[in-house]
């Protein structure tokens, strides 16, 4: 048997050929290709944000600044006008954080417990509530801008920062929901009912056992809710007033506001301050994000 | 401890009828076991007494009182799951005193009851592991050591060793006995393992279809089974059965069988076939009754050596299993190993009916009550 065994085994090696090498050098040119084609327009804004308006004017649009200047980073974030105002974006960053914390935390935590409720405490009708929640997800932006509108002006909370913490969860909470309730659907319903004979009632049972267990999609809830509200344009410009501008409306304001001639450099810097926030939490978040979208597909 | 009074109890979900009124009453100390193939109603049953399903009707007494509409909190019992279910985020010694931090007992009592109930399963040296870091036995010692460290009235049992292999399930079998002989609880168990049952219970329930098909001790159970799909559920391998003609042999009822030939076995209840005198039942005879010829059997009033032809042989060391065809119905006998039977070959064999049963059927009724 050995023998034969012997015989027939191929060693099984590496063995590169000339034409394997070129196949990989094709390969990683295609791989850098495509990475720097994703880069180049951020590195122009940043190249760009460091350049004075002379040198733009002059220079190509990759040409590298001679120096490196922050002026227009530090007037974008404090001195350059939008509309009327000219105290920099720093005010609306600010304002956006206002807005984003609290819709993030709202949101989340609502659909923790709504998750939790839908998949492990199932009542008469629950998957008719969720299908109906789910509806929430496909609903476009537009739509709800009157009537939303109308909402907002009727509970006495038009154009403040608090309206448009609720819009966000209101239209966030559908998201959350889904992404809580799937992770909840791996944990078997035995838990829930030892913990019941135990003696723990509902938000014990929540808090003790099944919210320690809840990091990966915590995380994966948050950045996906800190993205979306960061980043939201439609109802900043629509629900804020002056006071209560999100950054995305501001950069869209100091973009369009110009006199004389247009501070491209400035205006690269803002965009870019305005980004920073989603950008790390994405670097220093991202693994948790991923790990969390399969957590519960394959079970431990 | 306390008794347990399961009376006339129903559920359904819409128009299925899951349980068609249970009637169970176990004393304090008994040890139940609930048997039954899947989708029996065993585990609704199981939750029903837990209080984690309301029932559509009837009524649950725990201790002479009624429980029926009471939260599971109140009921004072305590569940061991199949998959355990033990809280992931908490050690084993959070594990076994959540019960008694949530019922508000203070922390020195609770620490020495963990230390009590992690001796007693011989899981001291665990208690700072979490669930992961255990092996399938060890999460299921914890699992009863949160169950036992409450000193609940009742303990419910829902197939807790389904979940491991079969040498530790053995083991584990052995160990709930003891304990049970040990502390004197009174324990539901739910199994679908019919040697669990044979071996743990004081008596068994078997259910069917939402209905308790007869309620016993395991001996009455194996030996005197209510009908025939008791008859066939019960005992490893299953019991035989026979088509068989009732036929009148001088005068006595007798049961005509086809094995090589036509052979008539003689019936210890003789009044139960008078009625049947023409009409074919089943015989349910268990494979040990069926056996080489034994010569200290010879002539004993219940006993027919006939002819068969073996089929197939199974050696299982301790016996032989023969399949034969007796009325053209697959026969297991258990015989010794040194008896002589070869495929194909045509052997003598010992039929005892002392102990036989016999059915109706198409009702599947025992006909000899």
């Amino acid at each position: 048997m050995s023998k034969v065994n012997s015989v027939n085994i191929k060693p099984i090696g590496r063995k590169t050929s000339a034409l394997d090498k070129v196949l990989r050098v094709a390969l990683y040119t295609v791989l850098i290709t495509v990475a720097a084609f994703y880069l180049v327009p951020f590195i122009v804004m940043l190249i760009t944000s460091l350049k004075d308006v002379e040198e733009i004017r002059t220079g190509t649009l990759l040409s590298l600044p001679s120096s490196l200047n922050f002026d227009s980073w530090v007037k974008a974030w404090s001195g350059a006008c939008t509309g009327s105002s000219c105290g920099g974006i720093s005010p609306y960053f600010l304002n956006s954080f206002q807005i984003v914390l609290p819709a993030v935390l709202i949101s989340t935590l609502l659909g923790a417990i709504n998750g939790y409720v839908i998949s492990l405490w199932k009542f008469r009708g629950s998957d008719l509530f969720f299908a109906a929640l789910l509806i929430g997800c496909f609903i476009p932006f537009q739509v709800i801008l009157l009537p939303m509108a109308r909402t907002l002006g009727w509970l006495g909370i038009a154009n403040t920062t608090t309206g448009l913490v609720f819009v966000h969860v209101v239209y966030g909470v559908a998201f959350t929901t889904l992404f809580f309730r799937n992770f909840y659907q791996s944990i078997p319903g035995e838990l829930v009912k030892a913990a019941r004979l135990d003696g723990a009632g509902f938000f014990t049972i929540f808090y003790r056992i099944i919210l320690p267990v809840s990091t990966p999609i915590i995380v994966v809830t948050v950045i996906w809710q800190f993205t979306q509200i960061w980043n939201d344009f439609l109802f900043g410009v629509a629900f804020s007033g002056f006071e209560t501008q999100p950054v995305t409306v501001a950069l869209n304001n100091l973009v369009n506001t110009s006199f004389g001639g247009k501070e491209y450099n400035v205006d690269m810097a803002a965009a870019i301050i305005a980004a920073l926030p989603t950008l790390l939490v994405y670097i220093f978040a991202g693994k948790y994000f991923v790990r969390g979208l399969t957590a519960g597909a394959v079970k431990g | 401890m306390a008794n347990l009074v399961i009376e006339n109890v129903k559920k359904s979900y819409g128009n299925t009828e899951i349980l068609k009124g249970i009637n169970i009453s176990i004393k304090t100390g008994e040890f139940l076991i609930l048997v039954g193939p899947s989708g029996c109603g065993k585990s609704t049953l199981m939750n029903s007494i837990a209080g984690l399903e309301d029932v559509t009707e009837g009524r649950i007494l725990i201790a002479d009182k009624d429980v029926t509409y009471t939260t599971p909190k109140d009921r004072d019992i305590a569940m061991v799951f199949q998959s355990y279910a033990l809280y992931p985020n908490m050690t084993v010694e959070q594990n076994i005193s959540f019960g008694l931090e949530m019922r508000k007992v203070p922390k020195e009592e609770r620490q020495a009851e963990v230390q009590r109930v992690a001796e007693m399963l011989q899981i001291s040296h665990l208690l700072n592991r979490k669930p992961a870091q255990l092996s399938g036995g060890q999460r299921q010692r914890v699992a009863m050591g949160r169950a036992l460290a409450r000193r609940p009235q009742l303990y419910l049992f829902d197939e807790p060793l389904s979940n491991l292999d079969a040498k530790l399930r053995v083991e584990m079998r052995t160990e709930i006995k003891k304990l049970h002989q040990k502390l004197g609880t009174t324990i539901v168990y739910v199994t679908h393992d019919q040697i669990e049952a044979m071996t743990l219970a004081d008596r068994i329930a078997v259910m069917k279809d939402g209905e308790v098909q007869q309620l016993g001790t395991p001996q009455e159970i194996y030996d005197n089974p209510a009908n025939l799909f008791v008859a066939g559920f019960m005992g490893s391998p299953a019991m035989n059965f026979i088509p068989a003609k009732v036929i009148s042999q001088d005068g006595k009822p007798m049961l005509e069988l086809a094995t090589t030939s036509n052979v008539a076995l003689p019936f210890p209840k003789q009044e139960a076939l008078e009625a049947h005198i023409g009409k074919t039942v089943l015989l349910g005879l268990r494979p040990e009754m069926i056996t080489e010829p034994q010569p200290h059997k010879e002539g004993q009033p219940f006993v027919t050596t006939t002819e068969v032809e073996v089929e197939v042989t199974e050696p299982m060391g301790a016996d032989t299993m023969i399949l034969t065809r007796v009325s053209d119905a697959e026969i297991n006998c258990r015989s010794n190993p040194m008896y002589p039977a070869e495929a194909g070959s045509i052997i003598k064999m010992m039929f005892d009916t002392s102990k036989a049963v016999v059915f109706d059927q198409s009702t599947g009724q025992r006909l000899d009550k």
